[in-house]
């Protein structure tokens, strides 16, 4: 469905992602693995069109014209909580691209927000505040808002991070039914485990592509010390 | 019940009222954005902004609010611009452009051959001097702002509370900024001539401010601002009738209490 083909991207004299190739497809729920200052979130942000002119290529098949079939949701401290909007109201900014310029939200929509938040467990919560929620129900939110916009492509930074145990099971169950559905979602995230037990396809990423495909192709040891400079037992080569 | 009807057998005073309810409802469109992307400054700064605007305007024989406006113009535009360019945040930027914008103001001024009171006035104002026209000119960019505002509504709010996500599905950001600050240009030229720099200011800031800490949602903002502007301006027009004090200062210290009433009684979630 998308790909990317030797891709480059610096800032300034700092190189984030170099000779990355990597290909996601419909159907498939992918997470992109690697530490702090790897490239994941550089490789979503290309992925989402928000870096322009990156060196290297993005390929989208032919059907899917990028800006219709985006959805990207972005780490939840980028965001103001205290902003004055209602979890309804967030939900219903998904529909703003399908919408266009000069349109208000019909009925149809009002529905599709309303399953969206539904489909996610929070639409009894639709008339609070954004800001009075837990961690792990502002993250249900944005996936309303996600699922409301009815992308092809979901792509998400980090939406495990100050999400419960519990609630992090739910979202990921709600992430595989999407790709179960047909989406393609590109997840970026710290932990390896809950990707190995939801995800049929793994990135691992170190300022280029370390290894790429099924769970049990990427996650042997030579790859996690390749992508974390620690071995899959958690020791880093200085412990060991 | 005289101190009630007593000020109302002036014309002077009921299209005072007039002009603090159409320019708190104004001002209440525009301020909800004002306040929630961090532009306070702006309306200060635009009053100061548009110096040049009028000065040409004054040099050349033409329309003051003309010249006025296209200096707001110019300012938002210049402001949008270098914060963009700059990678700065938006308070430098508007720090960088009104400055050297009223700097040029003065350095016109300078040349200029007399100073003219009808500038001073334009740049004063004083809701006790509000004419009948000045009020339907009011009533005209009011709509005209609302229409804007409600067109482009659901794509400023994406683009405020998450910029990111509508850079994804392709909303043009940077340029929806650009309108945001032409429109509250806009609004400053007119309410600064109407009822001065302070009150213009304290209508676009204080009552935004105080509705926010209020309100849940921006329609709520918005509605709550607008009543709050208005009930400042009227409390605050009575008193500085019963009072014989500054009009256009006394509504913005009725202002500043509810402000500071607000910040007592907001809602803790």
């Amino acid at each position: 469905m998308l790909g990317v083909e030797n891709l480059t991207v610096r800032y300034g004299a700092h190189t984030a992602l170099e000779g990355a190739t990597v290909r996601f497809e419909a159907g498939q729920f992918s997470a992109v693995i690697g530490p702090n200052g790897a490239g994941k979130s550089t490789l979503l942000k290309v992925l989402a069109g928000l870096l322009p002119d990156p060196q290297g290529c993005v390929r989208f098949d032919p059907g899917h014209t990028p800006r219709q079939c985006v959805s990207y949701v972005p780490q939840q401290q980028t965001l103001d909580w205290a902003f004055p909007v209602t979890v309804w109201d967030v939900a219903m900014m998904g529909r703003t691209g399908r919408l266009g310029w000069l349109r208000w939200a019909g009925r149809a929509d009002r529905q599709k927000v309303a399953s969206a938040l539904e489909e996610t467990g929070v639409y009894d919560l639709r008339h609070r505040h954004i800001g009075a929620l837990s961690g792990g129900q502002r993250q249900r939110v944005l996936l309303a808002r996600m699922l409301a916009r009815e992308g092809h492509l979901l792509l998400l930074d980090e939406p495990l991070t100050g999400v419960d145990p519990a609630t992090q099971e739910g979202l990921m169950a709600l992430l595989r039914r999407q790709a179960d559905r047909g989406r393609a979602v590109v997840m970026v995230t710290h932990d390896l485990d809950q990707a190995r037990r939801w995800c049929d396809h793994l990135v691992l990423v170190n300022r280029r592509v370390i290894a790429d495909g099924t769970p049990d192709e990427v996650y042997t040891p030579h790859n996690i010390e390749a992508t974390f400079s620690v071995s899959h037992l958690g020791h880093t080569h200085a412990e060991a | 019940m005289e101190w009630l009807t007593d000020p109302l057998q002036f014309d002077f005073f009921v299209r005072a009222l007039a002009a603090v309810v159409i320019v708190s409802v104004l001002c209440a469109l525009v301020g909800a954005w004002v306040v929630l992307r961090g532009l306070s400054y702006i309306g200060d700064a635009m009053s100061h902004a548009v110096l040049p605007g009028l000065v040409g305007a004054l040099l050349a024989g033409g329309n003051l609010i003309l010249g006025a406006l296209v200096a707001a113009v110019l300012t938002a535009l210049g402001i949008g611009a270098v914060g963009q360019r700059s990678g700065l945040k938006q308070d430098s930027a508007i720090g960088i452009v009104f400055v050297g914008m009223f700097a040029l103001g003065v350095v016109m001024l300078s040349r200029a051959p007399t100073f003219s009171t009808d500038l001073s006035t334009f740049l004063i104002g004083n809701p006790l001097g509000v004419t009948p026209a000045d009020l339907w000119s009011a009533l005209g960019v009011t709509a005209l702002v609302a229409l804007i505002l409600g067109a482009f509504h659901k794509e400023l709010l994406l683009a405020s509370f998450d910029p990111t996500e509508a850079r994804a599905i392709g909303l043009p950001v940077g340029r929806l900024t650009h309108l945001l600050l032409v429109v509250i240009g806009l609004v400053v030229v007119l309410t600064v001539q109407l009822v001065g720099t302070t009150l213009s200011v304290s209508l676009l800031v204080t009552s935004s401010a105080a509705a926010r800490l209020l309100a849940r949602s921006l329609k709520k903002m918005m509605l709550l601002a607008a009543g709050l502007g208005i009930l400042g301006g009227v409390v605050g027009l009575y008193l500085s009738y019963s009072l014989d004090t500054a009009a256009g200062a006394t509504i913005v210290l009725v202002n500043t209490a509810v402000f500071v009433l607000a910040l007592l009684f907001r809602r803790r979630e």
